[in-house]
This record gives C-alpha cells, structure tokens and sequence, in this order.
C-alpha cells in the first residue's frame, strides 16, 4: 500500500531520482541570472581560478535535485518518499563536495531519514529526506537534508 | 589586489547589505517551470488553494535570487573562492510576485584553514521583503583568501 499520510511513511525508503548531465551553456546560462562569479560564466576567467575551469553554481546542481524530484514524484504513483510534500520549511547541511563541470552526468536520489511533529500545527507534520548526488565514479558531490509538510492522518 | 576584503577583514558581527531585488511573477513562472513545476509556483488559481494561499517562488529560487544579491553586493568585494554549501536555510514567508527582496549578511564564524592561505566565513544571511517581514535566513560559508602576512 502506498503510503498515504506522514504516520505511514517508512524511515529508509530510498528512491532513485536519476542522472543529470550539465552542459556549459546551462551552467553558464543559470549562473548569469544567479551567480554571476567568474568561475561559474566566464571560461577563460575560470581557467586560471583554483577551479581549473567552469563549475556549476551550488544553487543549480539544487534545483537540479528539485527538478528530478518533482518529475519522479509524478512518475511513482505515489511511492516517492516526496509524497504530496509541495511545500517545506526550510532544509540542513547542504553540502557542495566537488565542483560540477561541463559534461558530468549526476546521480541523483532521496531517502527518507526521519520525522518531526510540528509544535504549531497537528495537521502536518515534517518528513525529513537525505538527498545525494553522486558523479560517474560513484563519489558524493553534493547533498542535503531536507524538510517537506506531509499530512498527518485526521484524528477519528 | 590589495584593496579587496581578505579573509582577516571579515570580523565577526561585520554586516553587508545586500539588494535589492524586484521579483516578478514571468520570474517565479520561468524558474518554477525549469526546477520546481508545481501548481503553487505555476498557477494563481491553484495557488489560491495550496498551503501557500497565492503563487509564491520556488523556495530554491528564493535562495538563487539571494545568491544574486550576495554576488552583486558583496563578492565582489572579496577575495572569494567560492561556497561550500549552507548548513541551514528556513523558509519563513511566501515570496509573491511585486516583492522588493533586500539581504543583511552578518559574519557570525570565521575560521581559518590551517597551514592553506584561505579561511572559511560563515554568513547569517537575512532577506526581507518590502514589509520588512523576514523571508528566508541562510546560512552560507565562502571560501576567501587570507591577505598577505
């Protein structure tokens, strides 16, 4: 059975969200909008940076992550761990552990890893998530714990 | 440059001001579309009914836009090598479409990287809307140069 309110939700439940592979001209395109550093939109500036070259901003290999979130909610029927979870109250120890570059495909995945009642509310509750990327060899690029509303069961 | 902020200028307690930035609703629509395609992002009528009670910017955009604001302000016055994440973020009021965001960056740690000509500054970030209601804090550590000794 699907789950369908955040009593029912198992801890651990892991969902592949898939790959992602950035190319320059998006890294770049999000980085003028958002992140206008020399390293995320100007090749040659980047080269001579401690970066070597190009890299994603943090914030794009984030939305990336909510990109493949929402696109596999949609997919799963209901099984994601995101469940109906639209809105979030915040998120912790986001971490950018290698620089994302041109032509790198992401793995990306979410895990259910806990759950906190709400003092201003009984009609939700968070569920928190344990989201990761992980490059082609296998190695952790970036992750988050995040927070979703999820509906309580009414009380009968 | 001798005239940018190394890592030895940020004191804790030193503030930046940081914006503004005018939100538009084509803004919220195009990001939420690419990122975070859901109704209370997408459209006022479905908004209307969410948790969020109007369209409202993707949260993740919210904190784009404040990266923006950062970058324009106060990167480039500093030394900066870039970010290594943000330990924590709280979503405290929708951001609407008309919103005039600013952004206070206070230094609250500054530790230095042992024996590497580099510190890590951690920033409370705090972005207000036009109500002067607080919307987002963050906190973001960067990366920035030590000054020559």
């Amino acid at each position: 059975m699907n789950p369908q309110y955040w009593e029912e939700v198992e801890i651990g439940l892991r969902r592949e969200l898939g790959t992602y592979t950035f190319t320059e001209e998006e890294i770049i395109r999000f980085a003028r909008k958002y992140d206008p550093q020399p390293f995320h939109i100007d090749p040659e500036a980047a080269k001579h940076s401690i970066f070597g070259g190009i890299i994603a901003s943090g914030w794009h290999t984030v939305a990336i992550w909510m990109k493949l979130a929402i696109a596999d909610r949609a997919n799963s029927q209901g099984k994601s761990p995101l469940l109906r979870a639209g809105v979030s109250p915040g998120y912790e120890d986001m971490r950018w552990l290698k620089p994302v570059r041109p032509g790198m495909t992401l793995r990306y995945s979410s895990e259910t890893a806990g759950k906190v009642e709400l003092r201003s509310r009984t009609d939700f509750a968070i569920l928190l998530t344990s989201n990761e990327a992980h490059d082609e060899n296998g190695e952790l690029v970036f992750r988050f714990t995040g927070k979703g509303l999820v509906q309580r069961r009414p009380k009968a | 440059m001798t005239d940018l902020l190394h890592f030895e200028d940020f004191h804790i307690g030193r503030r930046f001001e940081c914006g503004p930035y005018h939100v538009t609703k084509e803004e919220i629509v195009e990001f939420a579309r690419e990122f975070d395609p859901q109704p209370h992002h997408l459209d006022e009528e479905a908004a209307k009914k969410s948790l969020l009670g109007g369209l409202a910017a993707s949260g993740w955009h919210t904190c784009a836009m404040t990266m923006r604001m950062f970058a324009d302000s106060m990167i480039p016055l500093a030394a900066a090598r870039g970010g290594i994440g943000s330990p924590e973020g709280r979503w405290l009021k929708p951001v609407r479409p008309g919103d005039v965001l600013r952004a206070e960056a206070e230094v609250v740690e500054a530790r230095p990287s042992g024996s590497k000509p580099f510190g890590t500054v951690t920033f409370a970030c705090k972005v207000f809307n036009q109500k002067e209601q607080v919307a987002l804090i963050l906190m973001t550590p960067i990366i920035a140069a030590r000054g020559a000794p």
